[in-house]
């Protein structure tokens, strides 16, 4: 059988066109910029009587016109291929592109419908509203949704299993059908062609996505509730524990970071305890961060102390324990109380064996690898945060509304966390959403040099690396995660760009 | 160009339009706004911000960035049509022929660049002089606008120079060129009271001396009085009312101005008898401007049918010098009526001592490396032996400029700082080293504090609501939250705010607005001593008078002490009981509000009382300019603080000023000031301020 051909069916009427608007382009810019070295200049506006504003077009605008406008043939283009590609039946009309777009599907719906929600409610919606009016972050927020429906809706979106083989396909080209994938069950193609081991291209890109949206952003919001966490007081209190932090954190910037990931994950370092030692002090943070919040606004009120702040903090210190200790004090107490009480008997023995190797309840199960992985971009990130936050608030702590809450009596940390937290907030947010664009080039790049991820995984980074050996020579396997790769972090910086635009405003 | 035998106007506004346009929108600026300026007149624009006089200034310099466009009118400069010139010819102009000063030096002086060098580059680039002759024009200037040293300053980069001096040198950048206009924006409102007069002094020197026209921009109308000979009154994007000084400030013939008269505290305003009279109303954003008459909304003598239906034109009075009101009625209006008689208050009878300041010191130490610590020491002394007490229902002022220990010593009261030496006795309680966490819920909860800037005193990501709920909880007041609500919903309605004002956001409230919810924060634990510190300062004339008034009638009402931080002594005047002058950490003089505006007075009180501008023609001051700046408290003068810049030491034998802090001095029950004078020479001391008889 042949592979299917890019385009499918709508690719004979569909690709002049396109072609023709990416010329028109191309021309209308040569001219243009040809016109401007001549001293031609857009038209200047005019002022009615009526105080209004209107134009006379002259030969610079014209071509301005035509630029925008094959610029909107082609966006129509790709629209019309990704509908037909939906609407179309079968694999040979649809061509890759339209195979590619119909698997897209419940990202497509679920995209239309965020979007078509947060117009319509835009006003009510604070900065996040304020976005949907800059087109700059539409277009940003857009991508990184793209790529956040993809990692929840994988499983519905990928067609064949992120490390399933098919020894036929391996290295085949994008489009190629899979042999006896009728009698197997298997979808038909493999899309966007099959890596050197005969795995699915696509559906890896795809299975990629949720690794690559689950590590980052999580990795991101510990790096930040740690540099907040010691940027607030060094910030707002200042002196030697100011100085002392300080330090510590340019010490940290300015170690090599490959090198310390390198140093993190060898072996020795890890069997002495090292990464569990730093997530041990890392991820306590947040849990002091949380208590601390919650205790500062609530001191007054002892009732929400008792019913809410305590149960939420004691909640959160079970999952710091099973997370990074894999201790559950509830099943270590019953355990060894029961063996205690009932020594000698089997019950007991095995109930004692239980207390050493026993799943915490609570707890979320991080493989050794990745736990490295997360300490050492959580180590490395969170020091320019705390930076960052440290010299918000050593701006904002000097504004009257803070010296208002000193002089109320408020204590040190309701100020930091209620009246200078809050309004620090424009640029953590702008910062948050650059950040995780280098923490998801970070794992690339740690994936790239084999560290730390599981060599299995579809991580985007890994694949990369994997398809560099045979490049010159099969190129389409590295392609698709490096360009998803980049359209994330693209679409983050975007979206950072627009709510720093939006934030201004105010 | 023209010849320098040009004798037309030198500026000539007709009919000037100028509005910014947004995406959607045109919001215009500045409507039908005409004027001229003669050869070597000075012509003052007055008006509350947001009227649009700072977009009179940009349009004449052509500079109103990528929105704003000329869309009427012509600017005349000699003759010629600024609108129509090319960039080119206007790069000639500027800086040359019109300069222009900014409100602050510091933005207006380039960092990286010595003094002698951003002077030395304006009479090369635009005449194309030697460098040593450009050279010799700035040690000329520097000496006109008399700074000491001329060769040292010329030296020096902009940081080494203080405020004032940095004000100066801006000036002496704008005459280099020997402009014919001057465009003077705000130019002393970043600067002391004392440092600010000594400015104006110049300015109004060097206008004589070098027949420079000006454009003088305030928003004060003392200044205009003191330096311009032609007045225009701003209102919402229109010129009011314009003609001289004389006829403007004594014979007005429009509503505004004469509202606005009434709101700022003039020798004679009385805060019982004689109060201020507030505009009514809120300044019309500028799409939202009502037909006919801008003032109309807020105007007593509006009349429907009349002031709202079309366009007003500017219209001239009769027998003035080119006097002209943009008023439809100003011709049946009895100008000469006197004030609505408002409600005359009883005055809160003033109580028992409530607050004792008896030898309180607050010194600083500063190592002169914060890394290690073992360095030199420097002590700053930001309060030296303060005495003083406050009474309930009374308000003591606290004056004096920057860097005199006013906020240091509401540091102090409040317990953010602790004092190093002395007692403060509140509540029949030593406080002065009880830092603000260890002192209980009902000491923190009697003493609060309202803030100067309205845009800083509240958190922008609370609610209001929110924020005067929060003070309720501090100070344990309410046992629910519902009850803390109502408590809250109280506190808005006497602070005068509606009462859904508490779900909004501070972004969305004016100045003054903030400015009262500050107060109802202060106010919510029903404090007993509220530290106000300059709380009216930064708001516009017009709210200024509302806002005091505010403050009085709680007092009143609360029988609250109020301690009152500002170096505006006209409002000090109008609403204080007692007044406590400071001058680098000490207290020079106290006394009763009489007291200490009359003679004898302390040689400083006499210098800030004659620095202060005042809008009234028929008075006349003393005129005394203090020389030189503050010294730094770090390295205060020996003996008499205030000895570098008294114009009283010499009567004083011995050089007793140069070596010994002069004791207290008793001059009357009550009052006292601390100088060396003999009290024959205090006795000698005339009125500063002096009110023509009627």
């Amino acid at each position: 059988m042949e592979p299917i051909t890019w385009s499918g069916s709508l690719g004979p009427f569909l690709n002049p066109v396109m072609l023709a608007a990416v010329v028109l382009f191309f021309a209308a810019f040569v001219i243009n910029l040809v016109m401007s070295f001549a001293g031609m200049r857009q038209a200047e506006p005019i002022v009615n009587p009526d105080h209004t504003i209107s134009y006379r077009m002259g030969p610079v605008d014209f071509t301005l016109a035509a630029m925008k406008y094959s610029v909107f043939a082609v966006l129509a283009c790709i629209v019309i291929f990704i509908l037909g590609g939906i609407l179309q039946p079968g694999m040979e009309a649809k061509g890759i592109i339209g195979g590619v777009s119909a698997r897209f599907l419940p990202v497509w719906i679920g995209l239309v419908a965020t979007f078509v929600l947060s117009i319509r409610y835009k006003r009510r919606l604070g900065l996040y509203g304020k976005l949907f009016d800059n087109l700059i972050g539409m277009i940003g927020f857009g991508l990184v949704m793209f790529w956040i429906f993809t990692a929840i809706f994988a499983p519905m979106i990928a067609t064949h299993g992120a490390i399933d083989v098919v020894s036929a396909m391996r290295n085949d080209v994008p489009g190629s059908p899979v042999p006896g994938a009728a009698a197997d069950g298997l979808f038909s193609h493999y899309l966007l062609g099959g890596d050197a081991l005969g795995r699915d291209v696509f559906s890896r890109m795809v299975f990629g996505a949720r690794e690559v949206l689950t590590i980052a952003p999580v990795a991101t919001l510990f790096a930040f509730m740690v540099g907040i966490t010691l940027g607030l007081p060094a910030g707002y209190m200042g002196g030697r524990f100011d100085t002392l932090i300080t330090f510590v954190a340019n010490l940290v910037l300015a170690f090599p970071v490959i090198l310390l990931f390198y140093l993190l994950v060898t072996p020795e370092i890890v069997e002495a305890g090292v990464p569990v030692y730093m997530a041990a002090v890392l991820f306590l943070l947040p849990v002091i961060f949380i208590w601390v919040l919650l205790y500062s606004r609530y001191r007054n009120q002892p009732g929400v102390i008792k019913w809410v702040a305590i149960p939420i903090t004691l909640a959160l210190l079970l999952l710091y324990l099973g997370t990074v200790f894999e201790f559950d004090p509830f099943v270590w107490l019953t355990t060894s109380f029961i063996g205690y009480l009932n020594q000698g008997n089997p019950v007991s023995d095995w109930m004692l064996t239980t207390r050493e190797n026993y799943e915490p309840l609570v707890g979320i199960p991080i493989d050794g690898n990745l736990l490295i992985v997360f300490v050492a971009v959580v180590f490395v990130n969170s020091p320019t945060v705390f930076r960052i936050v440290r010299g918000l608030v050593l701006d904002i702590r000097t504004r009257d509304y803070v010296a208002a809450a000193q002089t109320r009596g408020e204590g040190p940390w309701y100020i930091m966390l209620w009246e200078i937290l809050p309004n620090a907030r424009g640029p953590l947010i702008v910062d948050f959403c650059l950040r995780i664009g280098y923490t998801t080039i970070l794992l690339g790049t740690l994936g790239f040099f084999g560290l730390g991820v599981d060599p299995e995984s579809p991580n985007w980074g890994s694949t990369i690396n994997e398809g560099r050996r045979l490049l010159t020579i099969y190129p389409h396997p590295p392609l698709p995660p490096a360009l998803a790769l980049m359209s994330l972090v693209l679409g983050l910086n975007l979206l950072a760009d627009g709510l720093r635009e939006e934030s201004l405003k105010d | 160009m023209t010849t320098d035998t040009y004798d037309g106007p030198i500026l000539e506004i007709e009919n000037l339009s100028i509005s910014f346009f947004t995406r959607l929108f045109e919001i215009p600026a500045v409507m039908d706004f005409s004027t001229k300026v003669m050869p070597g007149e000075a012509m003052g624009l007055v008006g509350e911000s947001g009227c649009g006089k700072s977009t009179v200034a940009l349009g004449v310099m052509q500079d109103l960035g990528v929105n704003g466009r000329i869309v009427g009118g012509t600017i005349k400069f000699k003759g010629q049509n600024l609108n129509e010139m090319s960039p080119q010819q206007l790069a000639r102009i500027r800086g040359k022929e019109i300069a222009m000063i900014y409100q602050e030096p510091m933005a207006s002086l380039n960092p990286a660049m010595k003094i002698g060098k951003q002077l030395m580059e304006v009479p090369m680039i635009h005449e194309g002089v030697s460098e040593r002759e450009a050279w010799q024009r700035a040690l000329e200037v520097v000496t006109d606008v008399r700074l000491p040293d001329p060769e040292r300053i010329l030296d020096a980069y902009p940081h080494q120079l203080s405020g004032g001096q940095q004000q100066r040198i801006v000036i002496a950048l704008a005459l280099m060129a020997n402009p014919s206009l001057l465009i003077l924006d705000e130019p002393t409102t970043a600067l002391d009271v004392t440092v600010e007069a000594a400015v104006v002094e110049i300015v109004k020197d060097l206008g004589k001396k070098y027949g420079t026209s000006m454009l003088f921009i305030s928003h004060n109308l003392g200044l205009i009085l003191e330096t311009c000979d032609r007045i225009c009154v701003m209102y919402s994007g229109e010129a009011v009312e314009t003609g001289s000084i004389a006829d403007v400030f004594d014979k007005m013939r429009h509503p505004y101005t004469q509202a606005l008269f009434r709101s700022i505290p003039l020798p004679g305003a009385d805060k019982n008898s004689r109060p201020l009279v507030a505009i009514p109303g809120n300044f019309p954003l500028p799409n939202e401007r009502p037909r006919g008459c801008n003032f109309g909304p807020r105007c007593d003598y509006f009349e429907s049918g009349l002031c709202d239906e079309s366009d007003i034109r500017m219209d001239t009075i009769a027998g003035d010098d080119r006097h002209e009101s943009r008023c439809l009625r100003f011709r049946d209006i009895d100008w000469d009526a006197p004030i609505r008689a408002a409600i005359e208050v009883e005055k809160a009878e003033i109580g028992d001592i409530v607050l004792k300041v008896d030898n309180l010191k607050k010194y600083y130490e500063v190592a002169a490396s914060a890394l290690f610590s073992h360095g030199e020491k420097k002590v700053v002394k930001a309060n030296e032996t303060l005495s003083f007490v406050a009474r309930e229902a009374e308000t003591l002022a606290i004056v004096g400029e920057s860097g005199c220990g006013k906020s240091t010593l509401a540091k102090v009261l409040m317990g953010l700082e602790t004092a190093t030496d002395g007692q403060i006795i509140l509540n029949n309680k030593g406080v002065e080293s009880t830092p603000i966490q260890e002192r209980d819920t009902a000491t923190v909860s009697s003493v609060q504090m309202v803030f100067q800037n309205p845009f800083d005193t509240l958190n922008p990501s609370m609610t209001v609501g929110r924020q005067i709920m929060r003070a309720l909880e501090v100070f344990g007041i309410g046992k629910s939250e519902s009850a803390r609500r109502q408590r809250m919903l109280e506190l808005l309605d006497l602070v005068k705010l509606p009462r859904d004002f508490a779900d909004r956001m501070p972004r969305q409230l004016s100045g003054g607005q903030k400015q009262r919810v500050g107060i109802a924060r202060a106010f919510a634990g029903d404090a007993k001593i509220v530290v106000a510190d300059e709380p009216v300062s930064a708001l516009d004339v017009s709210v200024q008078a509302a806002v005091t008034d505010l403050l009085m009638e709680i007092q009143r009402e609360k029988k609250t002490t109020l301690l009152f931080i500002s170096h505006d002594l006209s409002i000090v005047r109008y609403l204080s009981d007692r007044v406590m002058v400071m001058y680098l950490g000490h207290v020079v003089e106290i006394g009763s509000t009489d007291q200490v505006f009359s003679p004898p007075y302390h040689p400083y009180t006499e210098a800030l009382l004659s620095a202060v501008p005042i809008a009234d023609t028929s008075v006349t001051k003393e005129h005394i300019v203090l020389e030189g700046e503050i010294p730094s408290a770090m390295d205060p003068p020996p003996g008499c603080p205030f000895q570098t810049r008294c114009r009283w030491k010499k009567d004083v034998p011995g050089g007793l000023c140069d070596r010994e802090v002069p004791p207290i001095k008793k001059i009357a029950d009550g009052h006292h000031i601390k100088c060396h004078l003999s009290d024959e020479k205090l006795a000698q001391m005339v009125p500063v301020i002096k009110i023509a008889a009627e």
